[in-house]
């Protein structure tokens, strides 16, 4: 088991938004309790784009729902902004995820009685925006992805990436503090994929979003700033880009994904 | 494992959504079987036996509800069918993918569309048979009958056109059911649950042709019945054209409301931007799209139900006032020929009669009057338009001396009336509607009748409408008043005896009473003595059973027509959850997501109540012409009693299912 040292906010670098606690998340006690999540720790600073990556099972899904609020913890903490988010009472988590959150779901969670524009715009009016900036910003975003030829279709008139990337405009059309995404990219292709990451890292640049994205893919994952490795509920490695190439940042990705299997001693 | 098996097995496996289906068609069957038997309840109590027109009145409204009733049952059925194949679309799509041969999966549906249909139809026969026993039970104690005469109220007839009219409808369902899976393609049944059918909204042009349509057949149904005066007869085959009006432009409008709501609201940008506003309205269009059939139903069910509901009460009481005026003396002795034995009537002195039988009238009677009408082989054509056609009803006329017509006049408090030369009074106290408009274009035309070489002439200023004896029946007869002499030799018709009692009046009945049971004449005489206190009974009878029909009814097609929005809204809430998840995921609160949740139960319940109610109102104008003038102040109290029963009823299934539909959600959270 490696140690890692966590990166410790000095003057200048930015405050951190993210950060969890020992969390353990078992599902359905009795007889065949499943651990999904064993203690895992870790924290993100504001205007990082993280990535997590790991194998099938090994519980990203369920780190994103804690985080999100969707699911409660078993036992840990999570902080977002310094706020302990497993202590907040219904109400509050419910304005937080408006406000403060964009969620990009593994199964997209389209409405499917809405159109597309009508979903993305969702998010808007729920947090009450006046009409006009609601369709001006469900339109602005839907240029960033590409999608405004899907915006008047219904969910199942879409293919599964139009959906996705529908789903990804959802998510950010409010500029939330923190988006979650669960595999944005798998069902995208490369073009598609490549544009959604680069309106991501816009996301980043411009409205110092902080994102936290789930992924298989080592090319989606090397547009990241810093990988998370979770293996069996636990973080089991990290990568940081810092100033290398993407190019380099994929090998070193690749090499880590490959030693997955195995010990995390055997990453170079 | 056969097909039998496993379509058991399904059935065990599906009970949840099998419940709702299995208790629309028990509650079908019970309805139709208690609905039916009670006709036969109602010939039990020997109430229609009295066969006035009045009565006849009352059946053609039966016959009408009839006719809304076995279609509003048969389309619940498909309705609650549509429900269960929608649900398992999927399932069979999923059994075709595995290999099974569509032959296969037909007989599968069957197995359990029959046993399913079995089941139901035993066990809402159970239901219906106790319900008409508990129904009968109550209707005896208000009309203070016997029990003993109330025996255990079994209608044969009814099972069997209940077993029939369901096996139809199964059979039906069968063959819907088999063209369902033979027919469909893989890729729809597969996609079923994923592939809604909310996207089929017209386009917004075609949606606001329809909806205008729609406007339309209302407007000219409306029309049909309201222009035109209360003088405008209005026959079955009109009603037929109306109703058929109202139920397509209700279905229409329902039809199209949907697309036209939507694309209304979509154009109000601050209004649809607002909140979860976007998403009630498309869940509700979606809703009302998928389930125009069944809202178009519910809002009839809604109408005739209210209708039902303030006619009935404002109709029994009208009953049984005009009833009631059958009594103008405390008790009549009728003496006739009878029937069984030819016409030959030889004339009855009444008072002598019950003298032999020790009863002098001194003793029971304050006031007597022994009148006798005479026979001239008179019958009075008169015409009737029914069903679109004039029909002839003869009706007989007996001849009253002037003087004994005054006489009774005066016996009631009446002022005399006195015959200008050459003239003669007709006497007839119809109450039909129908009746009445036909007497009156009869006097109108100004008749004359030939009697002993003298021609005599009636016309609208010798009609009277006077209730002249004690009857229990509104048979009354038609009598022309003529100057005394000119009825002499003629043949007797028949004689009455009018009493009013001496104090005690009960002792005063029971002797009268007593006197009828020892009276004995030869077989020409037909001898029937009527009382106040019968006709009172009987008219208090008669309207009670009347409320209690129309209340049963009424609460029936209620209690259905509540029954089919709560099964639609919570099946559709079911359906639902998985929105009301995504909502709660990006960020919805309660609050919001309750009051979502309360606009469309509002919605839901409140537009097919809203057109119900208008129907309703069209209905009760409609009825009022139909039955003649009713009490006006009747109308009032039962308005305000369908109001009551509509808040308990209705809006206790809306608080149930907006209740349920929060449960719902917060079970799945
Ligand atoms: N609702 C649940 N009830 C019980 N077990 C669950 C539930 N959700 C997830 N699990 C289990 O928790 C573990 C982690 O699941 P999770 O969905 O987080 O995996 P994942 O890393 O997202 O996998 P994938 O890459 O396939 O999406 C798995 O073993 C899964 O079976
Ligand atoms: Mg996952």
């Amino acid at each position: 088991m490696v140690v890692i040292t966590q990166p410790v906010a000095e003057n200048g670098t930015p405050p951190t938004i993210l950060e969890t606690r020992d969390v353990v998340k078992i599902y359905g006690g009795g007889q065949n309790p499943t651990r999904a999540l064993n203690g895992i720790g870790f924290t993100v600073a504001a205007g990082e784009f993280v990535g997590v990556m790991g194998a099938s099972g090994s519980g990203k899904t369920t780190l994103l729902n804690c985080v999100s609020t969707i699911d409660t913890v078993t036992s840990g903490h999570i902080l977002i902004d310094g706020q302990d988010i497993t202590q907040l009472r219904q109400k509050d988590l419910a304005r937080f995820r408006r406000q403060s959150l964009g969620f990009v779901f593994q199964d997209f969670n389209l409405l499917d009685t809405l159109t597309g524009r009508e979903n993305i715009a969702l998010a808007l009016t729920i947090l009450r925006r006046p009409p006009r900036e609601v369709d001006r910003r469900v339109e602005a975003v839907a240029a960033v992805l590409g999608i405004e030829p899907v915006l008047d279709k219904f969910p199942y008139q879409m293919s599964g990436g139009q959906r996705q990337r529908v789903a990804s405009a959802r998510a950010i059309v409010t500029e939330p503090a923190l988006v979650l995404a669960d595999e944005p990219t798998g069902a995208l292709d490369s073009k598609a994929a490549k544009d959604l990451l680069e309106s991501f890292r816009l996301l980043v640049r411009q409205r110092s979003a902080t994102i936290l994205m789930v992924t298989h893919d080592a090319f989606a994952a090397s547009h990241c700033d810093r990988i998370l490795f979770i293996r069996d509920g636990q973080l089991f490695y990290q990568l940081v880009r810092g100033d290398q190439s993407r190019k380099v940042f994929f090998d070193q990705i690749m090499r880590v994904v490959g030693a997955m299997g195995g010990d995390p001693d055997d990453v170079g | 494992m056969t097909s039998a098996d496993l379509a058991l097995r399904n059935v065990r496996k599906n009970l949840r959504d099998y419940t709702i289906y299995f208790l629309t068609l028990t509650f079908g069957v019970c309805v139709f079987y208690s609905f039916n038997a009670v006709e036969s309840q109602q010939a039990i109590m020997g109430a229609s036996a009295s066969s006035g027109l009045v009565f006849q009145d009352f059946s053609q409204i039966i016959a009408l509800v009839s006719i809304f009733v076995s279609l509003v049952l048969g389309l619940l059925i498909l309705y609650a069918n549509r429900f269960l194949v929608r649900r398992r679309k999927k399932e069979f799509g999923i059994y075709l993918t595995l290999g099974m041969s569509r032959g296969r999966v037909s007989r599968i549906l069957i197995g359990e569309t029959v046993l399913v249909g079995l089941l139901s139809l035993l066990t809402g026969l159970a239901l219906g048979v106790s319900l008409s026993q508990g129904m009968a039970l109550v209707t005896a104690k208000l009309m203070r009958l016997p029990i003993e005469r109330m025996q255990f109220v079994f209608s044969p007839q009814a099972l069997i056109k209940t077993t029939v009219y369901f096996g139809v409808i199964f059979l039906l369902l069968l063959v819907f059911n088999t063209v369902m899976v033979s027919r469909q393609k893989l890729i729809n049944l597969i996609q079923a649950n994923s592939r809604g059918e909310w996207f089929r909204t017209p386009r917004l042009g075609v949606s606001v042709a329809m909806f205008m349509v729609a406007l339309g057949c209302l407007a000219v149904a409306y029309a049909m019945v309201l222009v035109g005066g209360p003088a405008r007869a209005l026959d079955v085959s009109t009603l037929r054209w109306v109703l058929l009006l109202v139920a397509v432009g209700t279905g229409l409008f329902f039809f199209a409301l949907s697309g036209f709501l939507i694309k209304l609201l979509q154009r109000r940008r601050a209004i649809y931007l607002r909140g979860l506003n976007t998403f009630v309205v498309r869940q509700l269009s979606s809703k009302i799209n998928t389930a125009h059939v069944s809202i178009t139903l519910v809002c009839l069910m809604l109408a005739v139900s209210i209708g039902t509901l303030s006619l009935g009460l404002g109709v029994s009481k009208s009953i049984a006032y005009e009833l009631g005026r059958g009594a103008p003396f405390d008790a009549t002795f009728r003496a006739a020929a009878n029937p069984a034995a030819g016409p030959a009537y030889r004339g009855v002195d009444l008072t002598a009669a019950l003298e032999e039988v020790g009863l002098p009238l001194e003793t029971v009677a304050s006031r007597s009057l022994a009148v006798r009408y005479y026979e001239a082989g008179l019958t009075v054509p008169l015409w009737l338009t029914q069903n679109g056609r004039e029909e002839r009803y003869d009706v007989r006329a007996y001849l009253l001396r002037l003087s004994d017509y005054n006489a009774v006049l005066a016996l009631m408090g009446q002022p005399q009336i006195a015959l200008p030369q050459g003239r003669y009074a007709v006497n007839y106290a119809v109450t039909n509607a129908a009746m009445a408009r036909a007497t009156e274009a009869y006097i109108a035309s100004k008749p004359t009748i030939d009697l002993a070489g003298e021609r005599l002439t009636a016309g609208p200023d010798t009609f009277h409408r006077q209730v002249m004896e004690v009857l229990r029946n509104q048979d009354f007869d038609m009598t022309m008043v003529v100057p005394d002499r000119l009825v002499e030799g003629l043949p007797p018709a028949r004689d009455v005896l009018h009493l009013d009692y001496l104090d005690p009046k009960d002792r005063s009945e029971a002797l009268v009473q007593q006197a009828e049971d020892l009276l004995r004449t030869d077989s020409t005489t037909r001898l029937s003595l009527w009382t106040r206190l019968e006709v009172e009974s009987f008219a208090d009878s008669t309207s009670v059973m009347l409320a209690y029909v129309a209340i049963y009814l009424g609460l029936v097609f209620l209690i259905a027509a509540a029954a089919v929005l709560a099964i639609g809204q919570l099946s559709d809430m079911s359906d639902s959850l998985g929105r009301y998840r995504t909502l709660r995921q990006i960020g919805t609160d309660d609050k919001m997501v309750d009051r979502a949740v309360l606009a469309q139960s509002l919605t839901y319940f409140g537009l097919p109540l809203a057109l119900a109610l208008a129907h309703a109102v069209v209905g009760l104008v409609v009825a009022e012409r139909l039955l003649g003038a009713f009490d006006k102040g009747s109308v009032v109290g039962s308005g305000l009693f369908t109001v009551a029963v509509l808040a308990v009823v209705y809006g206790g299934y809306f608080l149930a299912t907006y209740q349920g539909s929060k449960a719902m959600l917060r079970r799945q959270s």
